[in-house]
């Protein structure tokens, strides 16, 4: 099985131009060959406001299932005062995700509202939006440019989204986002650099994002450390229970 | 001694977590109350919490907290209480002690612990195995732990919740000779004593069923035991010095409850009721409700809603401690900000015919450890009423908190 994936991860940057064309093909191409049944790694998110103001968030994340309909549970190591504090998210194909959040200092799990998805992911310059799972039929795609080793192409969401337009640049030889500039209607929000990138089991793995709000001139790096894919995983540890049993 | 080696590497290789903190708390009151010159509550709280994973589906958990402060709230004594039935809070105490087994759907933790239940943030009137401390302030009281059996089955999107608490941990009320405590006018020159509690001797049980739908989530809930929160039996002693003494009791309660969450595009609604019948003779019967909407708009948060009651059969003594239903027949909201990474406000609310309470609260994390709360409140109202009793305990504070 992980012969014929090497091959097929060999083969497909070879077949790559015949399709590279079409933007859509682009983007499926490059979430076919980050698909994994589950992943885990150890976040370490750095917050550097204007005038260089620094604060450091770390938490552990788990995946069982992929894009459309995963489950995810986040779990805050530090700083200490947020240490132990759980969110559990349950992605869905047709909708919104479900988040609720545990807080351990009330001792009870809470359903958390999430109308407006440009709210900041706890203060971070990342929305809950740039965090979401991208369905590919939820955006028109326009591929405005063969850049030599990237493609740079243009989204538009077909549903409400606090961004009217996206471009990304995808690297040719071996189809992952090197950069996405995110418009709103008064211009450029926000960039998204992905950064050191490795092959994980066969998978090519951004070591490093780092987002920057225009507007609040604040950016925010996020580190995976200890990143694995395909673990074995159960769904009884993506429930509100499972939130609740850890510290 | 290889055994031992083994053993040992075996301990090691396990998990320990534990997080913890320090926290000194300032209140500022501008006015004096009737029973209580003092303008200055400082407390300090050390509180560990700890779990040791055994084994993946076995876990022992513990919190532990020592606390002195500067107004005689705290007992003095060196004393691990494993209760927290006393009127004074302990100096020490085990807030939690529990064993949790997981296996496949089922998860049962026996001990001491926090269960929390409803869905709703404004009140909880489902919530009956939470009783609070409201010795320092009855606006913003801390849980307390209860020892009890719990067992949860939970399959797909639903959720079996079975508790037994054999015995009963009241909530901890304002001293009389403190400023939460509101005397009548009426009682100016009457001395008010504390009688003591007649703590139940039954265990409390209750069962809830949760479950999750697409895009809406509810449950049912019943409970048998005591009401937490105290009626008072009353001796009075004509003869000066006028003298009355009370007696803390806690009627038998059985509720029948249920909550829902439905978040929709623009906004969620979350509602909770419970209906409250006794089997003690004199003790009120009663429904409570909440009504609340939460909206997210960029980095603000709304939650607003009204809590409503209806008394069904009255008490036979109108002197009850009953921050429940105080809060009852509000308007409640509640603001947050979240300014950056380590920075929030917040804005609290709660209005009535009678009375309202707002409190303002700005708080910063300075590094990895240290947080600087600061806050406002405001209370006024009219004495018949529950917030508008407590109209001259305004305050300011200050917690310095820091976390490990």
């Amino acid at each position: 099985m992980n012969r014929l994936f090497l091959l097929l991860a060999a083969v497909l940057p070879v077949l790559a131009p015949a399709f590279g064309q079409d933007p859509r093909q682009i983007i499926l191409e490059v979430q076919k060959r980050q698909h994994s049944d589950s992943q885990r790694y150890e976040g370490t998110l750095e917050v550097i406001s204007e005038g260089n103001k620094l604060a450091t968030k770390r938490w552990v994340y788990q995946r069982l299932g992929s894009f459309g309909s995963s489950k995810a549970i986040l779990r805050f190591t530090a700083p200490a005062e947020v240490k132990g504090v759980g969110l559990l998210i349950v992605n869905h194909p047709d909708r919104a995700s479900d988040q609720w959040m545990w807080r351990p200092a009330i001792g009870r799990d809470q359903r958390i509202a999430l109308q407006d998805r440009s709210t900041r992911f706890f203060g971070t310059d990342f929305s809950f939006e740039d965090l979401e799972e991208r369905d590919v039929d939820q955006y028109d795609y326009k591929l405005l440019a063969d850049e030599g080793a990237t493609w740079k192409l243009e989204s538009r969401p077909r549903k409400s989204s606090q961004y009217e337009y996206s471009y990304f640049w995808v690297k040719k030889d071996n189809y992952t986002f090197v950069k996405v500039e995110a418009y709103g209607k008064k211009g450029l929000v926000r960039t998204i650099d992905y950064k050191n990138y490795e092959q994980i089991k066969g998978i090519w793995t951004a070591r490093a994002t780092e987002v920057y709000d225009v507007a609040r001139k604040s950016r925010t790096i996020l580190k995976y450390e200890k990143l694995e894919y395909n673990l074995p995983m159960k769904d009884d540890d993506f429930t509100l229970q499972a939130l609740r049993r850890d510290l | 001694m290889i055994d031992v080696g083994v053993m040992l590497a075996v301990l090691l290789a396990q998990k320990f977590e534990q997080r913890g903190f320090v926290e000194n708390s300032t209140v500022v009151y501008p006015q004096t109350a009737p029973n209580d010159s003092g303008r200055v509550v400082d407390e300090l709280l050390f509180r560990e919490e700890a779990s040791y994973k055994f084994a993946p589906w076995f876990t022992v958990s513990g919190s532990f907290d020592a606390r002195t402060d500067s107004h005689r709230q705290t007992a003095r004594d060196a004393v691990v209480d494993a209760d927290d039935r006393s009127i004074l809070r302990p100096a020490f105490s085990l807030r939690r002690l529990s064993a949790t087994i997981h296996r496949g759907k089922l998860t049962a933790e026996i001990g001491r612990q926090l269960i929390r239940w409803g869905k709703t943030d404004i009140l909880n009137p489902t919530d009956r195995f939470a009783p609070k401390d409201y010795l320092s302030s009855v606006v913003d009281a801390d849980f307390l732990g209860v020892s009890a059996a719990r067992v949860t089955y939970e399959s797909g999107g639903d959720t079996v919740d079975v508790v037994w608490q054999p015995w009963f941990t009241p909530s901890r009320t304002p001293l009389l000779n403190q400023r939460w405590t509101a005397p009548p006018a009426e009682a100016a020159g009457v001395s008010i004593v504390d009688a003591g509690a007649r703590d139940p001797g039954g265990s409390q049980y209750g069962a809830r069923w949760n479950h999750i739908g697409s895009g809406y989530e509810y449950s049912l809930c019943f409970f048998d035991g005591f009401q937490n929160l105290p009626s008072f039996d009353v001796l009075f002693t004509p003869l000066p010095p006028t003298t009355v003494a009370l007696t803390r009791v806690y009627p038998r309660l059985r509720l029948y409850g249920g909550d829902a969450a439905v978040p929709l595009r623009w906004l969620t609604i979350k509602g909770e009721a419970a209906y409250f019948t006794s089997s003690t003779p004199g003790a009120e019967e009663y429904a409570l409700y909440v009504i609340q909407l939460e909206r997210q708009v960029k980095e603000w948060s709304f939650v607003g809603g009204y809590a409503g009651s209806v008394v069904t059969r009255d008490a036979a003594s109108p002197l009850q401690f009953a921050p429940d239903r105080g809060f009852a027949k509000s308007f409640v909201g509640r603001a947050g900000l979240t300014i950056d990474a380590n920075r929030s406000l917040a804005i609290e609310t709660a209005v009535r015919s009678g009375g309202s309470f707002v409190r303002f609260e700005y708080s910063q994390l300075f590094g990895q450890h240290w947080r600087a709360t600061g806050g406002i409140a405001w209370v006024r109202g009219d004495m018949d009423d529950f917030l508008g009793q407590y109209r001259r305990n305004s305050y300011g504070s200050l917690a310095i908190r820091y976390s490990f």
